[in-house]
């Protein structure tokens, strides 16, 4: 049995209020989005409520951003590109094949290294990326009325609002593969108990 | 509006306002004459014209139409206008000076232009595009009687008229902006009309845009501004495709939110601003592109991990079957 103490409390509390914001994002922007469609919010209901909470998820990943840079949380963030490609393969083949036929896992989580190597780049990609794209496109769409009418030839608002949906789309897969592969430590629960308590607890049994 | 008739019909009405219907009305209604502190804000030059025309009651019938012509001017409207500052006869003939006014004075017909024609500061508005854009109105075309001496001052109030000021909510200015429209055109509201009945979320739409954003021209030519057209469509030509304001592109918001300014942003707060701003517009996110593709990827991408996870749970309950 071993234990690790992975996720300071100020992680784990800016983790939780994410994945519920995450939540309401999706549920109220698809309710603008596809407004008029039966089951869904009133669109009255979800612009305050999704302009709210995009505002949360803005300080949330500021605070997020800021956590890495000040404490050594962000370790966890830097790729190490020699032999990345290599771990890729074998990740990918662990996931693809390996997890059917009781392979043993080929990344240990350490303190020093929390994420295998498809977790780090995917959560780099949703953190680094996507989210920057999502948190401006948003902002740029609340205050659509100070964009200037074209860019690049193109209008302005029409950019917005595109990259803005292919954003939320690509997070939306995100955070569903998340849920999806977070099960797949020593037991399904094993990762969801450790973002919960901070602890990555390991028994030392067979995988499943 | 206080000043609802149209040019001719103003011209019509001071006609027959000689001296001595005038007389008379200044005998039967001097008991509602305006309190002395309701025109002591009006400039000094205006009181004389105040002391009658700010009296509630100050009006008389037409001889021609039979109608009821209002002569009433609200010193508190036309002081908070964006002419209060003028005096009267700044844009009524000189001869008004004059009591009982002269018949010289009675056929001035008085339009925007009239005054407007040479801008000298930069200004949103386009007296000249507002003109040309006005000689194709319906409102300047049609045959109907009804529009007969149509003029500016049969819409904007000169006595009244205001910019909309910043921070007011954008219900109120849709609301006012209709008020106008709705003065002539209110049986197309009858609960019973079919008109617009055609119209999606009617309800929706008389109370969040203006009846003029369908009803006037959608594009508008690089060298106006980007203010609504003057130029009123008829029915028939009027905007009846959802996709002109439902989508990415900005006519609409640009047109709608001209009203908007830093100020506004300053005064609400930036995070007040952003929560209870009303910029999206439904439609203007889809894409049946991105849309088709984003679900269908999430689609696999479901049915993907849910056989992967069967495939997980089948295996570990043979790993557990081998196990002794």
């Amino acid at each position: 049995m071993s234990a690790i103490y992975l996720y300071p409390r100020w992680l784990r509390l800016w983790h939780w209020l994410s994945a519920l914001l995450f939540l309401v994002l999706i549920v109220s922007g698809v309710s603008m989005h596809y407004a008029g469609t039966p089951g869904l919010l009133s669109f009255k209901q979800a612009v305050p409520i999704h302009n709210a909470a995009g505002i949360a998820l803005t300080l949330g990943w500021i605070a997020f951003v800021v956590g890495n840079l000040i404490t050594d949380n962000g370790r966890h963030y830097r790729v190490q590109w020699h032999g990345l490609a290599g771990r890729l393969i074998a990740q990918i083949r662990y996931y693809g094949y390996g997890i059917f036929h009781g392979a043993p896992h080929p990344f240990a989580v350490t303190a020093a290294m929390k994420f295998n190597v498809l977790q780090q780049l995917s959560y780099v990609g949703a953190m680094y990326l996507l989210m920057p794209l999502l948190i401006l496109s948003g902002w740029a769409f609340l205050f659509a009325f100070y964009l200037p009418e074209t860019l690049f030839g193109i209008g302005a608002l029409w950019i917005v609002a595109m990259t803005h949906l292919t954003v939320a789309y690509a997070l939306t897969l995100f955070l569903l593969v998340h849920v999806y592969v977070i099960t797949t430590g020593e037991t399904p629960l094993t990762n969801p108990r450790a973002m919960l308590t901070g602890w990555h607890r390991e028994t030392g049994a067979p995988l499943h | 509006m206080n000043d609802p008739s149209p040019g001719p019909r103003r011209r019509r009405r001071l006609a027959v306002v000689s001296s001595f219907g005038m007389a008379v009305l200044l005998q039967t209604l001097g008991a509602t004459a305006a309190a002395p502190s309701a025109t002591a804000a009006a400039p000094l030059q205006d009181r004389a014209c105040l002391r009658c025309h700010a009296m509630a009651t100050l009006a008389y019938r037409d001889d021609t139409t039979g109608r009821l012509v209002d002569l009433f001017i609200d010193p508190g409207r036309l002081a908070a206008s964006v002419h209060g500052k003028l005096a009267c006869v700044e844009c009524h003939a000189a001869d008004y000076r004059y009591y009982p006014h002269p018949q010289t004075a009675t056929g001035e017909r008085l339009d925007c232009v009239g005054c407007h024609q040479e801008e000298r500061a930069p200004t949103d508005y386009s007296f000249q595009a507002i003109t040309a854009q006005y000689a194709k109105s319906i409102h300047a075309n049609s045959d109907d009687s009804q529009t007969q001496g149509f003029g500016c001052h049969s819409c904007h109030d000169p006595h009244g008229f205001r910019v909309s000021p910043v921070g007011k909510p954008l219900g109120a200015i849709v609301r006012d902006a209709n008020r106008v429209c709705l003065t002539c055109h209110a049986q197309v509201r009858d609960p019973v009309s079919d008109l617009h009945r055609w119209l999606p979320n009617r309800d929706a739409h008389w109370t969040a845009v203006r009846c003029v954003e369908c009803h006037t021209p959608m594009a508008v030519s690089t060298d106006e501004t980007h203010r609504v057209s003057h130029q009123i469509l008829p029915a028939k030509e009027s905007n009846l495709t959802c996709v002109n304001c439902h989508s990415g592109s900005q006519p609409l918001l640009s047109r709608l939110y001209a009203y908007r300014s830093k100020e506004d942003l300053a005064r609400d707060g930036l995070f007040a601003k952003a929560v209870f701003n009303e910029a999206y517009v439904v439609g203007m996110s889809r894409s049946p592109l991105i849309d088709g593709l984003g679900l269908a990827v999430i689609g696999l991408t479901a049915l993907g991990l849910a056989a992967h996870g069967v495939g997980r749970y089948r295996a570990c309950q043979r790993s557990r079957g081998k196990q002794p």
